[in-house]
């Protein structure tokens, strides 16, 4: 019996993990025999509503302030949008495991499956997965990926352009390719067609000038074929191979995500433990800054993802566009890395110390 | 004022208790309605302490388990008292609409 009460206490010891150090050693003891006082004899392992309990109340304490509600939104927001920003940070380490780039040869037989009889020229094979001004991003890039140009890092893909092509019945071409990528093993998603206002005014009799995207998977290749009619681009038609995106991307960015998550509850909660009880001056100051921060992080990402959502919807897709453009980065890498400043600043007046350590505030120290 | 919170201040209203008789206390109030978990207690007494409504009464150990004391405030007695006269104008005016209702139920 009192070996199975150890055990159990031990297990119930390791739940209270959840919560910061001060408060273990402060109530850890209270809180475990307060259990063991509970359990019928003979129990050697705590029950799930037990664990979920503790681990619950374990991560509110961390959050020190018990008499406020408010810092629990603060967290919830911060641990959200970190956990987005880690996920999406995790997924693109996790693109590394993506296939190199189809080589000119191999795309071009590809090309050939396509239009045959017709040559696809001047056909390029950008020299990484994700590419900035069509290279590879490197450090001189940074100062305009943060700002203006994040947008331009996008996917790399083999391109090539069908040469000749003012002879051919372009609406019957995209038919055709249609067929022959299904005839090819492809699995083609309906050719989207969009019209071009290229006017700009009424004058001119409405748009004569529209767009087919038409695209394509078959194992990790996606092939889009952009076709203009009417338009001034020659040549009209081109074929691009993207990699599709690797299947560990999807259990990394959960695991990035968990892993911000919690980390971000982790530091936000030292932070408010901190900080609770000092100087009306540093309090306001650290919330300020939190505010400055939760605002640059969250303020993109409704905009960038009711945008994209609406293009993935409209437009078809074979591959997700990856989950960073969704929180808008790099393009508005600015506001995240504002937000960044701000949460170090405030991380470094939350760290300052104590003029007197006031005793009653051990427990929320931790 | 939530149900757990106004068990736990209605079972220390007579005298100090420790968490697991706290928790006991409240079975027994609520007819095993209330189910406290020690996590949600002790988060409850922080909630409570930091509000100045529960303070700690005093330490003991009793085969070698630590009981942490815990008692109502002045100020505890004063909202506990607020609260219980709220309920029971809520209930005066249910009862009378009940009755009005269904004479015999009342």
């Amino acid at each position: 019996m009192s070996g199975s009460v150890s055990r159990l206490e031990k297990r119930y010891r390791l739940l209270l993990l959840s919560y910061p150090r001060a408060y273990r050693r402060e109530r850890g003891k209270e809180i475990v025999d307060t259990l063991a006082d509970l359990a019928p004899p003979g129990r050697t392992r705590p029950t799930v509503r037990e664990a979920f309990d503790l681990i619950r109340h374990g991560l509110r304490a961390r959050l020190g302030r018990p008499a406020s509600r408010s810092v629990v939104v603060w967290a919830v927001l911060t641990a959200i949008v970190w956990a987005l920003f880690s996920a999406a940070m995790a997924s693109r380490l996790a693109w590394e495991t993506a296939r190199p780039l189809p080589s000119v040869a191999r795309a071009s037989a590809v090309f050939a499956t396509v239009a045959p009889g017709r040559k696809v020229s001047d056909v390029q094979r950008s020299p990484a997965t994700f590419v900035m001004y069509g290279q590879p991003l490197s450090r001189q890039d940074l100062g305009e990926l943060i700002f203006p140009d994040g947008g331009e890092y996008t996917f790399g893909s083999t391109t090539g352009s069908m040469g000749g092509a003012s002879d051919v019945d372009l609406h019957r071409f995209a038919e055709d390719a249609v067929r022959r990528l299904h005839a090819t093993g492809w699995d083609v998603g309906r050719p989207y067609t969009q019209v071009l206002d290229t006017c700009g005014s009424d004058d001119c009799g409405g748009p004569t000038e529209s767009e087919t995207y038409l695209t394509a998977r078959r194992g990790d290749d996606v092939i889009t074929i952009y076709i203009e009619y009417g338009g001034m681009i020659t040549p009209p038609v081109s074929i691009s191979i993207e990699r599709a995106t690797p299947w560990p991307v999807y259990p990394a960015s959960v695991a990035g995500g968990a892993v911000g998550a919690v980390i971000a509850w982790f530091v936000f909660g030292w932070a408010s433990r901190r900080t609770d009880g000092r100087h009306p001056a540093l309090r306001v100051l650290t919330a300020l800054l939190l505010g400055i921060s939760l605002f640059l992080w969250w303020l993109p990402i409704p905009f960038s993802s009711w945008s994209l959502l609406r293009h993935q919807l409209t437009e078809p897709h074979y591959k997700w566009h990856p989950l960073w453009e969704w929180l808008g980065q790099p393009a508005l890498a600015l506001f995240f890395l504002v937000g960044c400043v701000a949460a170090l600043t405030g991380l470094a007046v939350a760290a300052l110390p104590r003029r007197r350590p006031d005793p009653s505030m051990d427990v929320a120290t931790g | 004022m939530r149900e757990p919170t106004f068990l736990i201040l209605t079972a220390l209203a007579d005298q100090p208790r420790h968490g697991y008789g706290i928790i006991q206390e409240v079975d027994t109030l609520s007819a095993s309605r209330v189910a406290l978990l020690p996590g949600t207690l002790y988060t409850a007494l922080d909630r409570l302490a930091a509000q100045g409504l529960v303070e700690r009464d005093r330490d003991e150990v009793a085969e070698g388990r630590l009981r942490r004391y815990y008692r109502l405030t002045d100020n505890g007695l004063k909202v506990l008292d607020a609260e219980a006269a709220r309920l029971r104008q809520l209930a005066t005016v249910a009862e009378a609409r009940l009755r009005a209702v269904r004479p015999r139920t009342a």
